[in-house]
């Protein structure tokens, strides 16, 4: 055996051996009596530890103040304390080896943060005290505004930006989720009474969720999070009632006039579901076959037949209220009709036909697969429980994972693609130099042409029948 | 202090190529890496950006998985699979289940005894090459800055100082011929070291290493071009258009140690202080107090590699974008003021120990991840790797650390006197089309 493999018997694929259990590993769950959710996790891979406490608002909860407001509120909440200025901060950091970073997306706010096991616990007082006792020193919030303001300028000149951008404007509508970005005149118009008032309003423990995932006792781990967080005074967010999204109605196409790009952004995209919706897994399954895997149908075709792209993908973007699905490419000018074409023909091939049964069990394999890879690292770890809880997905959701994926049928996906995967529908952006892309966009439906700065240039007329 | 011991064991099979594993059975997961002695810094002149054309080719199909097989037999294992070119190695891993173990070992040996790729793969692969250095240079802001701007105007010889990424007209040049001469030259077992870390048991992985890989044949030693530098005498600049970006930038490149030495420990606690993130005397001085700056980054073979993935010439390099109304001499001299501050006045110990811990703290990190979480323990197999291929030790891993944690303060102040100096460095101003368009008006 261990001499070699001859020959003859080399071209035998290898067998998959028996399967070692995946198991979860325990996790404990408290809650504060000030309304604070904790998930808490033992991880001994690496003498570290590492977390994030959420506050389930983000820039679509405040957009009715103003468009990114929550982003800069989190961006200057990390620049000091009542008892910490910024340099004090920075340096305490340091000191306990540990990274911080405060953001927020269009649903959460968070502070993330990670750092040797044995300075836990000054580690989580410090995040604390950013969470109740940030004092937004105003020089600091003038320099974040101006760094803001000149990073808008950046993501404006910057072809995945601007394709996402126009696609959320044109599926979300009046809804806060088509807001991706300020304008500059946007970001001068923050006050720091509005940053405040996003901080009292949000940053507060009814509305937080801690995950906390490391190298040390879930007991002491509570401990600690106790000492740190017990005093935060109780209090809830406003919840907010935005109106519903677009779902526009036939295809169209949006081309986002780029002077000079020598390739174009192809951006697709259509309203789908959120990962509380039962339909989820029948959808991801869906989505891995059509385009989200490597071995899919749409990578295999574009980039390893045609090679038209480098890194073609689909994706199901799961935002709290609602999702959307998107296939994406990056091509050379000349074939952007061809590229848009391919797409919507794997499209319509996922919406007609079954996958063939050898298909469908690749990727079920693959989706159960990877699904484990985050069982490796802490990092893994904590990006799977923050999704199962931020989302508030059963607690079982882990470990029965993999079972309901296997369980899925080629009529499952069929009957996702039908009513996901929603071609006729469907809104089309292409972000690249005008003259090289005109022609080939406006096959593909009514074009409305817009600069850079989100300005119409020129709409095309529908003609009458 | 905490420690970490990492489980490591190795082993040379008769045909050179040298194995190396860690269990660790936390998990049910296995990652496996196969490092080629060979990256972007060596490859034929005349053909730049082959060694990463080549990187592609090697997912193109072998002699008993032909093209797509290979990507599928991986997926359908429930595994994510890549490969990158640097400047000293190329690598090809797999993070899969570890029931898949024995089956991606065998797909890693078929592809290292024969390639099987035709000029139809070969032209596929250039036109996705082609979009894949648009998509991450041509078409994007500050796209290849500073990693392909820098090295023309810091270096002097071709293997350091060429397009790594590949000049459009040497692409097309490329040949099948020189696909299978690459091939013959530098994917012999013997320039190779295979890593299997996770859930394995060390004997047992040993022997499907024998299995799978001890048959195939040695080649000779691969040739390996001196890619020494003359002495640098004076500081050398360049200037290169932002065509997209608004802001101007500018990085700055001083010539790095060698690896191990007392010097390289010394260097390594010293960017700490310059670049360790925004307590970094950097970030500090530049964004956060003089505000001159937006943004700024740094490191040692930073952009694209780090303190240990080098066997070369290397530079310690920041990365400074700054505001508009300032010029790249204002910048430049205020960035001057923080390296005279440490080469006059040293770094104090108040300021190197907590240095050593943040240090530390991020190299646990990076043996975890290092490349985001989809490849668990990324990082130590990059560097077992490295370890292995450039300094035959892998058990480094577990030592390294040490000869960082003693660099006392005088000896940062030295690197800093003796590294630091203009005359070894190169400075590359990326000037927006649009400002430069309004200073000729």
């Amino acid at each position: 055996m261990a001499t070699g493999v001859s020959s003859a018997n080399r071209s035998a694929v290898p067998p998959l051996a028996p399967e070692r259990p995946v198991v979860w590993p325990p996790r404990k769950r408290v809650q504060l009596a000030n309304g604070l959710d904790i998930v808490l996790l033992e991880s001994h891979t690496i003498p570290k530890f590492t977390g994030e406490l959420f506050l389930r608002s983000g820039n679509a909860a405040v957009a009715d103040q103003a468009v990114g407001l929550a982003e800069m509120t989190a961006a200057v909440v990390r620049t000091g304390t009542s008892r910490r200025a910024s340099r004090q901060i920075e340096e305490d950091l340091r000191r306990m080896g540990a990274n911080l970073a405060a953001s927020a997306g269009a649903d959460t706010s968070a502070i993330s943060f990670e750092g040797l096991a044995e300075f836990s616990g000054p580690l989580l007082e410090l995040v604390s005290e950013l969470a109740q006792h940030a004092s937004f020193p105003a020089d600091e919030f003038e320099r974040e505004r101006r760094q803001t303001i000149e990073a808008l300028r950046i993501e404006r000149a910057t072809p995945e930006f601007l394709a996402g951008e126009r696609l959320r404007k044109t599926l979300f509508g009046d809804h806060p989720y088509a807001l991706v970005s300020p304008t500059e005149a946007q970001v001068q118009a923050y006050r720091r009474e509005e940053l405040l008032w996003v901080y009292r309003e949000h940053y507060r423990p009814g509305n937080a969720l801690l995950v906390l995932v490391g190298d040390y006792g879930a007991e002491r781990m509570l401990e600690q999070v106790e000492k740190a967080f017990a005093s935060w005074p109780g209090g809830k967010a406003r919840p907010t009632r935005p109106p519903a999204p677009l779902a526009p109605y036939g295809r169209r196409v949006y081309l986002v006039h780029l002077p000079g790009a020598v390739q174009t952004q192809v951006l697709v995209g259509c309203l789908s579901i959120t990962r509380k919706h039962p339909d989820w897994m029948r959808l991801g399954l869906a989505n891995c076959i059509y385009g989200g895997a490597f071995n899919s149908r749409l990578v295999m075709n574009i980039r390893e037949q045609k090679g038209y792209t480098y890194s073609p993908r689909s994706t199901v973007h799961a935002l709290r209220q609602h999702g959307y699905f998107t296939i994406h490419a990056a091509v050379r000018n000349e074939v952007v009709a061809a590229t848009l074409t391919e797409m919507f023909y794997e499209l319509d091939r996922m919406r007609a036909l079954p996958v063939p049964d050898d298909e469908l069990a690749d990727a079920r394999n693959y989706l159960s697969g990877v699904f484990s890879l985050g069982l490796g690292t802490q990092d893994g770890l904590l990006s799977q429980l923050s999704t199962v809880y931020l989302n508030e997905l059963p607690e079982d959701y882990l470990e029965n994972y993999r079972e309901r994926v296997r369980a899925l049928t080629s009529e499952d996906v069929l009957a996702a693609a039908r009513r996901y995967f929603n071609s006729a529908n469907a809104q089309i952006v292409v972000v690249g130099d005008r003259s090289d892309v005109e022609a080939q966009a406006k096959l593909f439906g009514e074009l409305t042409v817009y600069d850079a700065q989100g300005s119409i240039l020129e709409r095309s007329v529908e003609k009458g029948p | 202090m905490s420690r970490l011991h990492i489980a490591v064991e190795s082993a040379a099979l008769k045909n050179g190529l040298r194995v190396v594993i860690s269990p660790d059975r936390t998990a049910p997961l296995v990652t496996v890496g196969v490092y080629y002695k060979i990256g972007f810094r060596l490859e034929p002149r005349g053909r730049s950006g082959f060694a990463h054309l080549f990187e592609h080719m090697m997912f193109q199909g072998s002699e008993n998985a032909p093209k797509m097989v290979h990507i599928k037999l991986i997926n359908s294992s429930g595994g994510f699979l890549n490969g990158s070119t640097h400047h000293d190695v190329t690598n090809y891993f797999e993070a899969v289940p570890s029931n898949a173990l024995e089956r991606i070992l065998w797909l890693e040996a078929d592809r290292m005894r024969a390639l099987k790729v035709d000029d139809e793969n070969l032209r596929n692969q250039r036109d996705v090459v082609k979009e894949e250095v648009l998509v991450n240079v041509l078409n994007q802001p500050y796209g290849g800055f500073p990693w392909l701007d820098l090295p023309p105007i810091a270096f002097r010889n071709w293997p350091n100082a060429h397009n790594f990424y590949g000049d459009f007209g040497d692409l097309d040049a490329a040949s099948l011929a020189d696909v299978q001469a690459f091939f013959k030259t530098y994917y012999a077992p013997n320039n190779a070291v295979l890593l299997i870390l996770g859930d394995v048991e060390a004997q047992e992985s040993f022997q499907l290493a024998r299995k799978y890989f001890e048959d195939i044949p040695a080649g000779a030693p691969p040739p390996f071009a001196d890619a020494t530098e003359p002495e640098q005498t004076e500081e050398r600049r360049g200037v290169v258009e932002e065509k997209f970006g608004t802001l101007p930038a500018l990085a700055v490149g001083y010539h790095a140690p060698k690896r191990r030495t007392p010097d390289w420990h010394a260097m390594a606690m010293l960017d700490e202080t310059l670049h360790g993130g925004r307590v970094g005397r950097i970030y500090r001085t530049l964004v956060l107090e003089k505000q001159i700056a937006v943004d700024t980054e740094g490191g040692i073979h930073y952009p694209s590699g780090n303190l240990f993935d080098y066997n070369g010439p290397a530079q310690m390099v920041t990365r400074i974008m700054y505001k508009p109304e300032y010029t790249a001499e204002q910048t430049i001299a205020e960035f001057d003021a923080v390296i005279r501050e440490v080469q006059e006045k040293g770094v104090p110990p108040q300021e190197l120990d907590p240095a050593k811990v943040k240090f530390r703290s991020d190299y646990f990190s990076m043996i975890e991840g290092g490349r985001g979480s989809y490849i668990p323990r990324y990082g130590l197999m990059h560097f077992l790797a490295c370890f292995t291929l450039f300094d035959n030790d892998p058990q480094l891993v577990n030592t390294i650390l040490d000869g960082f944690l003693e660099v006392t303060p005088a000896q940062v102040q030295e690197v800093a006197q003796k590294y630091l100096r203009p005359a070894q460095r190169a400075i590359v101003i990326r000037k927006p089309v649009a400002a430069m368009r309004k200073g000729a008006a």
